[in-house]
């Protein structure tokens, strides 16, 4: 019963189209005032607790660092060397599009910055060479999605904070399922350019391929710092984070040269503003848990799948059945901050690793970025491609949907995203 | 108004950079106090930095509630918009009103909780000693435990921040009633793209995509979904993108 009117709220009050973290804060109070008699100085506590968190204040690092990278400069050092590793397959430069969207979206961490920033330099230069505008929409809106999977990662940080797994074991969970899928987009790709006889790039000698790497290795060395800093126990990962800030600084103005000194306080700013509204929908998503576990709902519902005999296979489509529909409506952060903490418990009753519950979230995240009504990639893409939004849809789709079936193998395979932190011995 | 916007700002610029070096100097310290350096070595065993945790937690809760309210200001926060970026214009004005008079309402009530919380944690105490006043029994309020700083400054960032939130809130209200505009139409993040470069202050949660309100008088890239694939007018594309279209 309470279940049903905490719920029937939030969904009226996030209808209406306020902030999602006004919307859950609001729930949140009037639930309190009008159906309980727990003592509101414990709300305030809850406040002030919600974010003082060291392994929270990851976010704002890793938005940091991934703000100090996220440039066309960058991105075209990834495309370079991209397209002289895979150039000359079938499918040229949209297969160089994967690999350099796997690339820089494991820097960036943020999926619409990774379609903007190698979506507006590779695209024209597809259409150039020949290809349909719509294949090109295709993969790169796709491949944008691989930075919230590819660590590290913001979505995973913050499936971390509202489900107390370890930040370390996602991320290296995230390893191989990330690979995966870059290699699934990348073979429809393969597939789709053989079949309609796409122009390929002359193939690179060694010494070109050199020294695209040199040039892109900087880079990609943020990903090894941050990896094998926690991996080898040197950082934790707020540490990695902060040290991954730092040194994207030194390499965004000293190496690359891309930003001035004058431009960092604007990046700071920027940063701050990302991360700001993201901790304030953590500290009302800390409140709503609160309310949660208080009226004892993941426990209600546990017990119902259990007194139904709904097995985990049911229950894990069942959570991809509702985020997803989720996916429509919100962005990733706000969908895993508000139902991992109701999932969550169920799936540990059921059996299911944490680390890979957690996996099999964030792939369906990242299929929601790719899809209408609400799907950052689409939007930012339509925008550099000048293309409506339905029109866009019907481009992505081969791509969306061998997503699709990826996220079934992700789902019921859970050695795909355990197998590596396993081998590390990191759980 | 104009000093406290350039203030608030400031405030979360210095934040953001001050904790990022912070957590790396407390780091290189640790790292560097391992190094059998002759000399070095006791200096650096002597600095103590194990209060570089605490000190970036309070500067992050400081720079969230300040953030946040710099993010009414900058239209960042996202919602559900769905539904009702596809209802008319007057009904939509009603929610868009609503919306914001809901998180004035919430922030105005956060931030009362908040003061009367620092207020009976210390702030009170702290008043008293300060003018001279009996203190009677009053209590002192904690402190945190590694820097021994009262709570109650930590903690005055919620009903500070929260109430400049509101404040916010309400500006953002009053403008949208006089112009009909609401702050995240800048179209900045598809500038430049001819020069095949992309700015440097993009802002992927400010974009139009269903996540924010749109406004009336703005319309959103992307298609009108009213009119099921009717082609977009390429005279709205220009205004929009601030370009022509290819």
């Amino acid at each position: 019963m309470n279940a049903t009117i905490i719920f029937l709220l939030l969904l009226a009050l996030m209808l209406t189209g306020m902030p999602i973290s006004i919307s859950l804060g609001l729930t949140v109070l009037s639930f309190l005032f009008l159906f309980t008699h727990v003592p509101l100085e414990s709300v305030a506590l809850k406040l002030f607790t919600g974010i003082e968190k060291f392994e929270i204040m990851a976010i704002p690092f890793f938005i940091l660092a991934g703000n100090f990278l996220t440039h066309g400069g960058v991105a075209k050092r990834m495309i370079r060397f991209a397209s002289s590793m895979v150039g000359h397959w079938y499918g040229g430069l949209g297969l160089s599009g994967v690999v350099a969207c796997a690339l820089f979206a494991a820097i960036s961490g943020s999926s619409p910055a990774t379609v903007v920033a190698i979506g507006s330099i590779l695209l024209p230069a597809m259409v150039k060479a020949g290809f349909p505008n719509k294949f090109g929409a295709g993969v790169i809106t796709t491949s944008g999605a691989l930075g919230i999977l590819i660590p590290p990662s913001i979505v995973m940080v913050m499936y971390s904070v509202a489900t107390n797994t370890s930040v370390g074991a996602l991320f290296m969970a995230g390893v191989v399922p990330g690979l995966g899928l870059a290699l699934t987009l990348g073979a429809v790709t393969y597939y789709r350019a053989r079949k309609y006889d796409y122009p390929r790039l002359p193939k690179a000698s060694f010494a070109e391929r050199f020294k695209t790497f040199r040039e892109s290795a900087w880079g990609l060395l943020l990903i090894v710092i941050v990896m094998g800093g926690i991996y080898s126990g040197m950082f934790t990962p707020t540490e990695a984070a902060a040290m991954s800030a730092v040194y994207a600084f030194f390499v965004a103005v000293f190496v690359y040269k891309d930003l001035g000194i004058k431009d960092v306080p604007r990046v700071l700013l920027n940063s701050a503003n990302m991360s700001a509204m993201l901790l304030y929908i953590i500290t009302n998503a800390v409140l709503f848990s609160f309310i949660m576990t208080n009226e004892n709902i993941p426990q209600a519902l546990a017990d119902w799948m259990l007194g139904h005999g709904l097995g985990m296979i049911t229950f894990l489509l069942a959570c991809n059945v509702i985020l997803l529909l989720a996916g429509n409506f919100m962005e990733p952060s706000s969908i895993v901050l508000i139902f991992a903490p109701i999932l969550f418990p169920v799936a540990v009753k059921l059996g299911i690793d944490p680390v890979h519950f957690g996996i099999m979230m964030v792939v369906n995240m990242e299929v929601g970025m790719c899809h209408p009504p609400v799907g950052l990639n689409l939007y930012v893409a339509s925008g550099i491609t000048k293309m409506g939004i339905t029109e866009l849809t019907v481009a992505v789709w081969p791509w969306l949907l061998a997503m699709l079936g990826y996220l079934v193998v992700v789902t019921y395979w859970p050695g795909l995203s355990l197998w590596f932190p396993r081998y590390l011995g990191m759980m | 108004m104009k000093y406290l916007d350039r203030l608030e700002e400031l405030i979360i610029t210095f934040l953001m950079g001050a904790a990022t070096l912070i957590i790396f100097v407390a780091v290189i310290h640790r790292y560097a106090a391992g190094m059998s350096i002759p000399g070095l070595q006791d200096w650096l065993l002597a600095l103590d930095l194990g209060w570089a945790q605490e000190l970036t937690i309070i500067m992050f809760v400081w720079m969230a509630k300040f953030g946040a309210a710099y993010g009414v200001r900058t239209g960042i926060h996202v919602g559900v918009d769905v539904l009702i970026n596809r209802l008319d214009e007057r009904m939509r004005k009603k929610f868009i009103i609503f919306g914001l008079l809901a998180g004035a309402t919430f922030t105005g009530i956060v931030g009362t909780l908040g003061a009367y919380f620092v207020w009976e944690n210390g702030a009170h105490y702290a008043f008293l000693t300060l003018t001279g006043m009996p203190v009677g029994d009053i209590p002192q309020g904690p402190t945190t435990p590694d820097l021994e700083w009262p709570t109650w400054m930590v903690y005055s960032a919620i009903p500070l921040g929260t109430s400049l939130m509101c404040f916010r809130f309400l500006q953002v209200l009053v403008g949208f009633l006089k112009t009909g505009e609401l702050p995240h139409h800048d179209h900045g993040h598809v500038d430049g793209l001819e020069e095949e470069t992309v700015p440097v202050d993009v802002d992927f949660y400010g974009l139009d995509d269903n996540l924010h309100m749109r406004d009336l008088k703005h319309s959103m890239v992307g298609d009108d979904r009213r009119k099921v694939a009717a082609p977009v007018d390429p005279d709205r594309r220009k205004i929009d993108l601030g370009g022509e279209p290819k």
